[in-house]
């Protein structure tokens, strides 16, 4: 009953990484980009939104509505300032960029809030739960994997239905053919950056309802989202989302194990997964 | 090459030059400069022994990141695991079985050069930019290990007490020897290794390795030896900065920070070149002193300045110089000259 524990537990929590992988996901699949400052922007927005709530006395739902399109905007000023400036096949300048934005904003958040922990006030429904089967599952964390499920969904149905989805799909098969057909990337990157953000709002207010957001956070939840995507194997929205469990389920056995192995875990499964299946439990394999 | 026929008196006579005056001017200057690492100890107080000997290291760690990023073409974002892990093989060996320290300096690379080639094994299959974060997760696997290894006592960490039983002229010969070593290992060694054959081979690896890949270049062998010798000089700059500290802690030897030095000294003075990391070494180093006391602000200022070079001047400052100047402190390239001119 204990394992049975961790291991609901564990998909609670994957509902919160399926919140930062699915940006980090889509990024990368659409500009071979990694963003070393997708963390600190969780925890920028995180932030944002606590000074909202204490400064106007919003709840949850007001802050999400503020914070989302806040997000998407910072989403679109990222790319349009930093990031098409360094898409391209040499990897190294966006990862230099983002990396010095990620210290920049680290040090910028730390001199702003200090570095104290903070945590979103939720007016009674970070504490309620429900019982199922002789299990406690907290209400937060289900709303946390609902939402998780339902933005999976819908980004997958954007990209297999919508227009700006098939744009999105032929910008990351062949640039230069897309360009050819009328696309223009540079207004695909935008708003694919604008999407990947825009979700991170959505991890910012439940990462700071669930527990407490310090400035320093940041490299933590980048590296949970990276990892779920790799687990879950490139490519793949439903990958991400998947993979997101797997880390979350090996974190929540690894804390029930000892308490200073739960993160361990994560990583090693990770690794066990590199070794093993590079290409991701639900990627396929390359030729 | 042998297949065009031509008639031997039609080849010109030519002297390859390889050395030029600047180069001439700064070889003895970096000569000097070594012997007065060296002989620190004759000269310098403790304290500046101990500023230098950090100097020392920010240029190691730094020509090591930029062997790997400037020729290899791999962004690792992760190089402190190696230092970490050198410095801890010291302290156990030094402090547990009592090898002498400043034997088991030396022996403490065999750990992180052991460790990297698994470790490559494995990221080498992550994707450009999945390869930086996967060296961060490695980094963080080996602060999590140490942090829960009762061998290294856990996270309390460990102190290098057997250096007590060495007078303080003595530690200090010992570092500055150290440090003069480890300059001429991580500088002396990679203009070397441009100048030899294999230099060819990482310079036309840098400019395209798809390319380099077709005149005969080992892309993935070297790519993997780089690696390596990037861990190893990474664990000799970790064990002796650790052997000067006297204490590691899983949050000390395996700090971030070292990749943000790493990137912002390489990254500002000038990629691809050893001359860069010489001038961003200088920067930092006196920015550090100058301004380290703003904390958090004076760290905004260096993440931006590393975010305007990615965006702007991707060659650093060695790049505006050497496109103004053609004087290279450290020529690495081969150039014909008419002896008869």
């Amino acid at each position: 009953m204990e394992w049975f524990d961790a291991l609901v537990q564990g998909v609670l929590l994957g509902g919160m990484y399926a919140q930062y992988a699915l940006g980090m996901a889509l990024m990368f699949g659409v500009m071979r980009i990694v963003n070393i400052s997708h963390g600190d922007l969780v925890i920028l927005l995180s932030l944002i939104g606590i000074s909202f709530a204490t400064a106007w006395g919003l709840g949850p739902l007001p802050v999400l509505i503020v914070l989302v399109p806040l997000a998407v905007l910072m989403g679109w000023v990222l790319q349009k300032a930093v990031l098409n400036r360094v898409v391209g096949s040499d990897p190294l300048p966006s990862l230099i960029a983002t990396f010095g934005l990620s210290i920049a904003l680290q040090n910028l958040m730390l001199q702003i809030w200090s570095a104290n922990s903070r945590s979103l006030p939720g007016h009674g429904i970070e504490s309620q739960s429900i019982e199922i089967g002789g299990i406690y599952i907290g209400l937060l964390p289900l709303i946390v994997l609902a939402v998780a499920t339902g933005l999976t969904w819908g980004l997958d149905l954007t990209l297999k239905r919508t227009r700006f989805g098939r744009a999105l799909r032929a910008a990351s098969a062949d640039v230069e053919a897309a360009a050819m057909t009328g696309i223009n990337p540079r207004a695909v990157y935008a708003m694919a950056t604008a999407a990947a953000v825009g979700i991170l709002g959505f991890a910012a207010v439940f990462q700071a309802l669930r527990s407490t957001v310090a400035p320093a956070d940041g490299p933590a939840q980048l590296i949970y989202a990276f990892e779920a995507v790799i687990i879950g194997g490139m490519g793949t929205v439903w990958g991400a989302f998947a993979g997101s469990m797997v880390l979350g389920i090996s974190q929540a056995i690894g804390f029930r194990i000892d308490p200073g192995f739960g993160v361990l875990a994560g990583h090693i499964v990770f690794l066990v997964v590199l070794a093993t299946r590079p290409q991701g439990l639900f990627g396929k394999a390359l030729s | 090459m042998s297949a065009i026929p031509y008639v031997a008196n039609e080849v010109p006579e030519v002297l390859v030059q390889r050395q030029t005056r600047s180069g001439r001017i700064a070889m003895t200057l970096a000569v000097l400069a070594m012997i007065g690492v060296a002989a620190m100890p004759w000269w310098a107080s403790t304290g500046t022994i101990r500023s230098i000997l950090v100097l020392c290291c920010y240029i190691a760690v730094a020509q090591m990141w930029n062997l790997l990023a400037g020729y290899a073409g791999l962004v690792s974002v992760g190089q402190h695991a190696f230092m970490g892990a050198a410095g801890y093989a010291l302290f156990v060996l030094a402090q547990t079985y009592g090898v002498n320290p400043f034997v088991a300096v030396f022996l403490s690379l065999l750990v992180p050069a052991a460790l990297a080639v698994p470790i490559y094994l494995l990221l080498h299959r992550l994707d450009g930019p999945y390869f930086s974060i996967g060296t961060w997760v490695v980094a963080e696997v080996f602060r999590l290990t140490a942090s829960n290894l009762p061998l290294v006592n856990s996270g309390a960490g460990m102190s290098l007490r057997v250096m007590k039983d060495y007078s303080a002229f003595e530690r200090n010969v010992a570092m500055s020897l150290l440090c003069a070593g480890m300059l001429l290992v991580t500088l002396g060694g990679s203009y070397w290794l441009l100048r030899s054959r294999f230099g060819l081979a990482l310079i036309a690896m840098r400019d395209n390795p798809v390319a380099a890949a077709s005149q005969g270049v080992n892309v993935v062998k070297l790519r993997f030896l780089i690696y390596v010798a990037s861990a190893v000089g990474c664990g000799l700059a970790g064990a002796i900065y650790f052997m000067a500290q006297l204490r590691i802690t899983p949050g000390s030897a395996f700090d971030p920070m070292w990749a943000n030095v790493a990137i912002f000294i390489v990254m500002v003075g000038g990629i691809g070149s050893i001359e860069g990391v010489l001038i961003g070494s200088l920067i930092f180093f006196i920015a550090d002193r100058w301004f380290g006391e703003y904390g958090a602000t004076y760290f905004v200022v260096l993440g931006l300045m590393t975010l305007l070079v990615a965006l702007y001047a991707r060659t650093g400052i060695w790049g505006l110089i050497s496109k103004r100047w053609d004087a290279p402190w450290f020529p690495i390239r081969r150039k014909l000259v008419d002896p008869n001119r």
